[in-house]
């Protein structure tokens, strides 16, 4: 290799970083001006921290029972104590804690399923929608059989096979779940396939693989997004319901879903084993949601037109308030 | 609009319904946790159906609501002719709904119907042993066993008597007749089951004029639906609303939790760790707190004391953690794995016990590793009996009040739910079986209760109390074999 060449990978790589770096700093700017997305995204890493570091910041042991202190209220209540500030559960255990740790199971499940079912969903209805033909109709069928086919049953055979654990329930909500990214993107991809630049991408000479993913699917990132979001509190929810089953996570670990499913029996006395991990998913599904929706508003081109109409009619509007306001105050 | 419509209609027919029992005070509501199968009284093991024809058929023999054994459709208790012969006597003047009279053929025909191999009928565990039957004259029938069986009249206590004429239309299933204190009316599927009182019923007069059943799966919905007053009794009330409902009753029922430990394989093979099992788990915290004292710590053994064979020397393993960690270490079995295995939903608190258990050998230092499984799974792995997990949690319910059902299936070596080999245990229950003189019964049982505690089969946890939940004006004592008899209801 000789040096110039080397010196010119160098280069190339300097530029890179500092390109990448940029880019890093202007997606700072943009989440400065999205006050909304600004607060998802440090809610997001709160709970992902909080997930994270879960046996440091839980008061106690979320397993540790004392069946003399059960449904225990939260510690505005009169029979309330500062040692189980949010009361504890039907086995004495302390509400706190269990959600705190309940974070992790699901907000994993949840990730983990999001990307497993969209990434194979999404490759999937990109294929049968771009190709047509028989893979279309192979896909699609496909899509259908399984569709009909109970959900419930095909978890229990995947149960018999492999038991009950956290990546069964991960296996499963993905394969009971990837039918729905590929019947939309399928129909976003017919419509879009008809478009000037995917045809001048296909004149230009591209292969298949490169159209689909360059050029069709950063289009259909907003709906892909805002399914993807939708799916993700329907996820967390599924997993508490194989988990009460015993299809899921086994006890003594425990989730979000698992928590509010267990609480249910007990609603009429002891409201916080449902409403305190029944928040903690609300607050994450909306997080996710602020993200998403400032992630779709930059990464849609159509959007970002938007935006910039609308800021510079601000900035026009502000201009021509100060010119009339000068006119006024001038004799 | 639709929609308001739909909703206008639905308040005008709860209004309407509300109406009809404030006229007709005699007429109540039961909410069942289960629609039945099919109303065809010998078929299913169900708990739904026999609700529903507890009332709508007598049995050869009654249990008093403190569990004695009385005659309901005999005139007296059977008598044995000779080692495997029981004579039978019914009462004179009895009918069914439909006309048909209730005569020894009748009785006859019931019991050959039941233990049809064809018929292939899932109470035959109940009939096991009767080979055969014949009717001696009018009201009179020989009842005939494959050895000495002296349970028989218990079994004849399950006995529902059919009309044989009738019950071999293929309608008997929906439209059921019997001899019972209460008529069937309609069934609309999926929403409720409508019986009368039979006028002509032999016994006294039932005060309760008219019965409507409903099914409401989830316990929430059963609860609120006694608050607003649309029902008059609802089952498995949770302990912890007992306080919030208008009446409850309670009574020490059938349901025993325990949990059974694989005595030939793992770290449950040393009785050191099995009696540490015992002493580990805290039953008086179970009962008080888990069950709110609505449940009764089980006596070392699966049986309640009002059932044949209790015996009441036998006492249950103190709550002692620090002996359980001993007897752990002792046995060198520290930090292994215990696996455990439940299910959830079907029993009352069924997954919380669990845990809680699971809890209580953590702390002796075990490695528990909990499996819960969905119902059918469950059943497969309690069930298994080729590999036994270390331990499994069950809930044994046993109807005939008496010790050899639940020996049977859960004691005696070989049984359907069985852990253990134990060859003496086994033979004992086998004496019992076919022993006819009580009190040697009885004490063949006492044996095999000790041999058991001694050895410690099981994990013995609690005898749990029915709750029911009773509107203001429903005066009911309950009943020890948890049968819902509208005839021993009253309204005030």
């Amino acid at each position: 290799m000789s040096p110039t060449s080397a010196d010119t990978l160098e280069k190339a790589l300097e530029k890179n970083r500092y390109e990448r770096v940029e880019k890093l700093l202007e997606l700072g700017r943009e989440l400065k001006r999205d006050k909304a997305g600004l607060i998802g995204v440090i809610l997001i890493t709160a709970l992902v921290m909080m997930a994270v570091f879960a046996p440091m910041i839980a008061p106690h042991d979320p397993t540790d029972q004392d069946l003399t202190a059960r449904l225990a209220p939260p510690v505005w209540y009169e029979k309330g104590t500062w040692n189980h500030m949010l009361g504890t559960d039907h086995l004495g255990r302390d509400v706190l804690s269990r959600t705190i740790h309940g974070a992790r199971v699901s907000l994993w499940v949840g990730a983990a399923v999001v990307l497993l079912a969209g990434g194979f969903g999404v490759v999937m209805g990109l294929m049968a929608g771009y190709l047509g033909g028989r893979t279309d109709a192979f896909v699609m069928r496909w899509i259908d059989t399984q569709v009909a086919f109970p959900g419930l049953l095909l978890a229990l055979i995947i149960l018999a096979v492999i038991g009950p654990s956290l990546t069964t329930v991960v296996v499963v909500l993905a394969l009971n779940g990837w039918m729905v990214y590929g019947r939309m993107t399928r129909s976003a991809v017919l419509s879009i396939r008809q478009s000037p630049y995917v045809e001048a991408a296909e004149v230009v000479g591209c292969r298949w693989p490169r159209v689909i993913f360059r050029h069709i699917l950063p289009n259909l990132t907003s709906p892909l997004l805002t399914l993807a979001i939708l799916e993700f509190a329907r996820i967390v929810l599924a997993e508490a319901a194989l988990s009460f089953l015993g299809l899921g996570i086994q006890p003594p670990a425990t989730s979000w879903g698992l928590d509010v499913s267990m609480g249910k029996n007990y609603m009429f006395m002891a409201w916080w084993l449902v409403t305190i991990p029944g928040c903690a998913i609300a607050v994450t599904v909306l997080a996710i949601n602020l993200v998403a929706s400032w992630l779709r508003l930059i990464s849609d081109p159509q959007e970002r037109e938007k935006q910039f109409a609308r800021h510079m009619a601000g900035a026009m509007r502000k201009k021509m308030q100060a010119s009339i306001e000068k006119e006024l105050k001038a004799p | 609009m639709k929609k308001y419509g739909r909703l206008l209609l639905a308040a005008v027919l709860m209004v309407a319904a509300f109406a009809g029992t404030a006229q007709a005070d005699a007429q109540i509501t039961i909410a069942l946790g289960s629609e039945p199968t099919t109303l065809d009284p010998q078929i299913r093991e169900d708990g739904g159906e026999r609700a529903v024809n507890d009332n709508i058929y007598d049995t050869v023999l009654g249990r008093t609501p403190e569990g004695d054994l009385i005659p309901s459709l005999a005139v007296r208790m059977p008598e044995l002719v000779d080692a495997q012969t029981w004579e039978v006597t019914l009462r004179s003047g009895i009918t069914f709904h439909n006309g048909e009279p209730l005569n020894a053929d009748a009785v006859v025909y019931s019991i050959k119907r039941v233990i049809d191999p064809e018929f292939n009928s899932e109470q035959i565990s109940f009939f096991s042993t009767i080979k055969d039957a014949r009717a001696t004259g009018d009201l009179t029938l020989h009842v005939i066993t494959d050895g000495p069986d002296p349970i028989l009249p218990t079994r004849l206590y399950w006995l529902k008597v059919v009309p044989p004429k009738y019950s071999k239309d293929p309608k008997f299933a929906e439209n059921p007749v019997g001899t019972g204190p209460y008529r069937f009316v309609t069934w609309q599927r999926g929403q409720h089951i409508d019986l009368v009182r039979n006028e002509d019923y032999w016994g006294p007069a039932p005060q309760i004029t008219s019965v409507r059943y409903r099914f409401i799966e989830e316990p929430g919905t059963r609860l609120a639906g006694l608050m607003a007053g649309e029902f008059d009794l609802i089952t498995n009330l949770l302990p912890e609303f007992t306080a919030h409902v208008p009446k409850s009753v309670n009574v020490l029922g059938l349901e025993h939790p325990i949990i059974i430990l694989n005595a030939d394989k793992g770290v449950t093979r040393d009785v050191r760790v099995r009696k540490a099992l015992n002493y580990a788990v805290d039953k008086q915290a179970l009962a008080k707190g888990l069950f709110e004292g609505f449940a009764q710590v089980a006596q070392g053994q699966l049986l309640s004391p009002s059932f044949f064979g209790y015996n009441d020397q036998v006492k249950a393993y103190p709550y002692d953690p620090d002996k359980a960690r001993k007897l752990i270490q002792e046995a060198g079995a520290a930090g292994q794995t215990i696996e455990l295995i439940g299910t959830s939903g079907r029993w009352l608190k069924d997954r919380d016990l669990v845990e809680a258990v699971a809890d209580y050998w953590k702390k002796a230092g075990l490695d528990v590793k909990v499996r819960i499984f969905e119902f059918n799974e469950y059943l497969n792995r309690l069930f298994d009996r080729k590999t036994r997990a270390d331990s499994i949690f069950v809930v044994s319910s046993n109807e005939l009040l008496d010790a050899d059902k639940s020996f049977s299936a859960y004691y005696k070596a070989g049984g359907v739910g069985a852990s253990n080999t134990d060859e003496t245990l086994a033979d004992l229950i086998d004496a019992a079986r076919s022993e006819t003189d009580e009190q040697k019964r009885e004490s063949l049982y006492h044996q095999a209760v000790e041999l058991a505690h001694d050895q410690a089969y099981f994990v013995w946890l609690l005898n749990i109390e029915d709750i029911y939940g009773l509107s203001q004006r429903l005066v009911w004592p309950g009943r020890v074999d948890a049968r819902l008899l509208v005839k021993e209801m009253r309204i005030q």
